[in-house]
């Protein structure tokens, strides 16, 4: 047998976890922990296809609304966690009627999970929400390990949105025993189990000794005896504890160190590009972004490539639209802004601003977007737009897009789930108005069309086609300032051995096959 | 003296009904919605709707500050906004670390700090007096992250005396770079007092009879001197634990340490008023009980100073 048992992976983390119960982690840092504590019906391997998890085998129907999942057998809740606490379950097999109670449990208007809407599709969502009805009608345990879930229309991403973490399989009586701190004493199926939380400082975890996943040779998973996640929140510490080898991997080099990283480590830095579009967006109703021409030439007047190798060590792509390369229609042939700042002021000309324009641009307080922000404001100069800065925190900044008054403002977007209905539809359609995802208020009926149609069209070669067409239209009108696309990094030990990237970012990752040479 | 106590006990009440009531005003007109943040970028406006509604931020401003003294009474101050652990937990858990580092660097900066003010006043004048002097200026201005990172560099890099940052194994090691960063100012400043307050009290007259009847010059220096001079350094001593105590926030996010101080800027960025109004009341408290205890200490050093219907030193 090649690969070694024992080892604990020690990461680095950058901000403490939020809660580690399933229907409210819906932060990246508490999502990472959840993943390993445990599953879902699905889950999505390194190129971003759907493949199985606790469901074996999965069947839609013809008319997309029926979905069935034949779940794997033996698969058993933990049965302890933390310091030889017994859990309320046992450690007992999980079946059909264990996810019939999680789906209720996350729709359940007293669990106020921050993700349950995600599951608006499946029949009876609105009336057990609302409470008329006390059972979730579209989801049925057919049989002890037969699961179906009806939706009230086709909802194309569907099978993929459910690898996200909120939808795991949780034990009703320790959730129900433990109440609202059922965060701090998780019970799942994942291949490591709950042992230790100190508050902004680590979180620790076992070997789940009765994990149902066997290696191609049949040994058992997984290799490591744990895993630690250690907040810390200087990225300069992060570094410094990885080179004094206190830490197996961390996930962000920051620039100054990059090269020395790349040196360092060439074999075990690994990057590739990320599901995810850094943006400036701009309000479309609001002056002078309501022309489409100003628009354009703010998209016109910036030098991507020139921002991505001077300030971000070229670990970013430039972002010719809105879908990052690596997901499904991803278009490469679309035809995006060059960098072209007298094209710009022609724009801005035809747009009855010849002598340029006065704009302020908002954003989060931190250095990577000051940073780039500094940039671009010098860029803008040639083009003849003048930019103001104003940073804040982000809890300000959401306030001041909501009230309107930040009409230029940065912004980011991860997929939550790999398909681009997360993207196209979430982020720019009208029906998502404000804090549903599209702060810019952008509304175009043919972009409407095709992004609702395509949610439920079920040949993917169509979807692609309408998703392809769509993003040309955004671009075309331009509501953001494409900047670019995310990388996602892990920097390891060279001793790490097995760890895989996942294509939607590193808060993914999972490590029942990872282990340590050493 | 019981007296006494007693009346600055009572009057903690009315300082923290006003320190609590100007919290609620401010975080109340503070931008930032703390349930639109609990969703993250994206979020149902039910979901949001549901949140407030569960956090009571839906109800008017003055039922949320009765309900919060309402807690005080119970010690039921609520939950945290964002990660669900009950507040009193939530400080509870981060107190020790917090405490043990603010002893830690007190400590170093009364042992460093009133030996180098004593040296430089004994020799006053000197090199060593200017050396000590300099030093002592350089640490009251030097930035506390700036020489944290420094003395990581040297001590966890180059030298690999120190295993590292955060708690580790928790073991006392951990302390030694995050003291010496946190003791640095406090150092330099009751290095600066006791000399100043060493050099007043030598040249009074009752030293120079000390002397004249003989006594050793150490016991002249320690027992007579030094303690005279010791009032404002006590002073400093009291008020800069109590800030210690109340979270060094840029100490324990640089050596990574889950204190107090951490807790709360988080708090504060992600709006969680649940904690802030908790903490708030914690410092207040600390603020207090720390002012009454150095103020109780003065006689041991001036026994010219009596409590009793007011302070007076007689």
């Amino acid at each position: 047998m090649k690969n070694k048992y024992g080892g604990t992976y020690r990461m680095a983390i950058i901000q403490s976890p939020l809660s580690l119960d399933p229907a409210h982690a819906a932060d990246t840092s508490s999502s990472r922990i959840v993943y390993q504590l445990f599953e879902t019906l699905v889950d999505v391997d390194s190129d971003g296809e759907v493949i199985s998890n606790l469901a074996k085998e999965w069947d839609i129907s013809d008319n997309g609304l029926v979905y069935t999942f034949k779940l794997r057998q033996g698969v058993k809740f933990h049965s302890a966690i933390g310091e030889g606490i017994i859990t309320e379950n046992g450690g007992r097999e999980v079946t059909a009627k264990d996810w019939v109670w999680t789906f209720k449990h996350i729709i359940d208007p007293d669990t106020n999970s921050e993700r349950a809407y995600f599951l608006d599709m499946i029949k009876g969502y609105a009336d057990y929400r609302e409470g008329e009805t006390e059972a979730l009608e579209g989801v049925v345990a057919k049989d002890e390990y037969t699961l179906e879930i009806v939706l009230d229309h086709p909802f194309a991403p569907f099978i993929t949105m459910l690898a996200y973490n909120t939808f795991s399989v949780i034990p009703r009586e320790d959730v129900e025993m433990w109440g609202q701190d059922f965060g701090f004493n998780p019970v799942g199926t994942g291949p490591f189990r709950f042992s230790e939380w100190i508050q902004d400082d680590r979180v620790v975890l076992t070997r789940n000794e009765d994990y149902w996943r066997k290696d191609e040779e049949g040994n058992s998973l997984p290799y490591l005896n744990g895993m630690e996640f250690r907040t810390i929140n200087d990225l300069t510490m992060q570094w410094t504890e990885f080179g004094l080898g206190n830490l197996e991997a961390i996930e962000s080099v920051d620039d100054p160190y990059y090269h020395e990283a790349l040196e360092k480590y060439p074999d075990s830095f690994l990057r590739k590009p990320q599901m995810g579009t850094y943006f400036y967006g701009m309000n479309v109703t609001a002056k002078p972004f309501d022309n489409k021409k100003v628009r354009q030439a703010i998209n016109y007047a910036i030098d991507r490539q020139g921002i991505i190798d001077r300030l971000r060590n070229g670990r970013a792509t430039p972002a010719k639209g809105v879908l990052p390369p690596g997901m499904f229609g991803y278009n490469p042939d679309l035809e995006g802004y060059t960098y072209d700042p007298q094209k710009a002021r022609k724009l801005l000309a035809e747009a009855g601003y010849p002598d340029g324009i006065e704009i302020t641009l908002q954003y989060n307080t931190d250095d990577i977007h000051k940073r780039i922000a500094e940039a671009f404001q010098q860029q803008m100069k040639d083009a003849g737009i003048e930019v103001k800065l104003r940073h804040m925190d982000g809890a300000a900044l959401f306030e001041a897009m909501g009230k309107g008054e930040a009409t230029f403002f940065r912004l980011g977007w991860v997929v939550d789930y790999p398909d681009p209905d997360n993207f196209l539809h979430v982020l720019l359609n009208s029906a998502n108005f404000g804090p549903l995802g599209n702060f810019t208020l952008y509304k175009n009926d043919e972009f409407d069309r095709l992004t609702n149609e395509a949610r439920v069209e079920s040949d993917p070669e169509e979807r692609r086609k309408m998703y392809q067409e769509a993003e040309k239209i955004v671009v075309e009108e331009a509501p953001w300032l494409f900047v670019y696309h995310y990388t996602t990094e892990q920097l390891l030990q060279p001793y790490v051995k097995d760890y895989s990237l996942p294509p939607f970012g590193e808060h993914n990752a999972i490590f029942y096959s990872v282990w340590l040479d050493k | 003296m019981t007296n006494y106590v007693f009346r600055r006990l009572l009057a903690v009440i009315p300082v923290i009904v006003g320190v609590i009531a100007v919290v609620f005003i401010l975080t109340s007109i503070v931008p930032g919605d703390p349930a639109r943040l609990m969703v993250g970028q994206r979020g149902d406006p039910a979901t949001i709707q549901k949140l407030r509604e569960d956090l009571g931020l839906n109800r008017p401003l003055w039922q949320q500050f009765i309900d919060f003294f309402k807690g005080v009474v119970t010690l039921d101050l609520g939950r945290s906004y964002r990660t669900r652990m009950p507040v009193i937990q939530a400080i509870a858990e981060r107190l020790p670390i917090t405490a043990r580092l603010a002893l830690a660097s007190m400590a170093l900066a009364v042992t460093s700090g009133v030996t180098l003010g004593m040296v430089a006043a004994l020799k006053q004048n000197s090199m060593l007096d200017y050396g000590s002097m300099i030093a002592a200026l350089i640490g009251i201005s030097a930035p506390s992250f700036w020489v944290g990172i420094m003395l990581v560099v040297l001590f966890c890099v180059q030298l690999r005396w120190i295993p590292g940052t955060g708690t580790g194994d928790g073991s006392w090691i951990y302390l030694v770079l995050p003291a010496l960063t946190l003791g640095m100012r406090p150092a330099a400043l009751i290095a600066r007092l006791t000399r100043s307050g060493m050099l007043e009290v030598l040249g009074q007259d009752y030293i120079r009879t000390a002397r004249s009847k003989g006594l050793t010059e150490k016991a002249v220096i320690i027992g007579h001197a030094l303690k005279n001079a010791m009032i404002p350094v006590i002073t400093v001593v009291g008020t800069g634990m109590a800030e210690m105590l109340g979270g060094a926030i840029v100490v324990e996010k640089l050596f990574s340490l889950p204190g107090v101080g951490r807790l709360g800027i988080e708090a504060i960025l992600n709006r969680d008023f649940a904690i802030i109004r908790g903490q708030v009341l914690f410092m207040a408290l600390i603020f207090v009980v720390t002012n009454l205890l150095v103020d109780l200490s003065y006689p041991l050093f001036d026994p010219r100073i009596k409590y009793g219907r007011t302070w007076r030193r007689e």
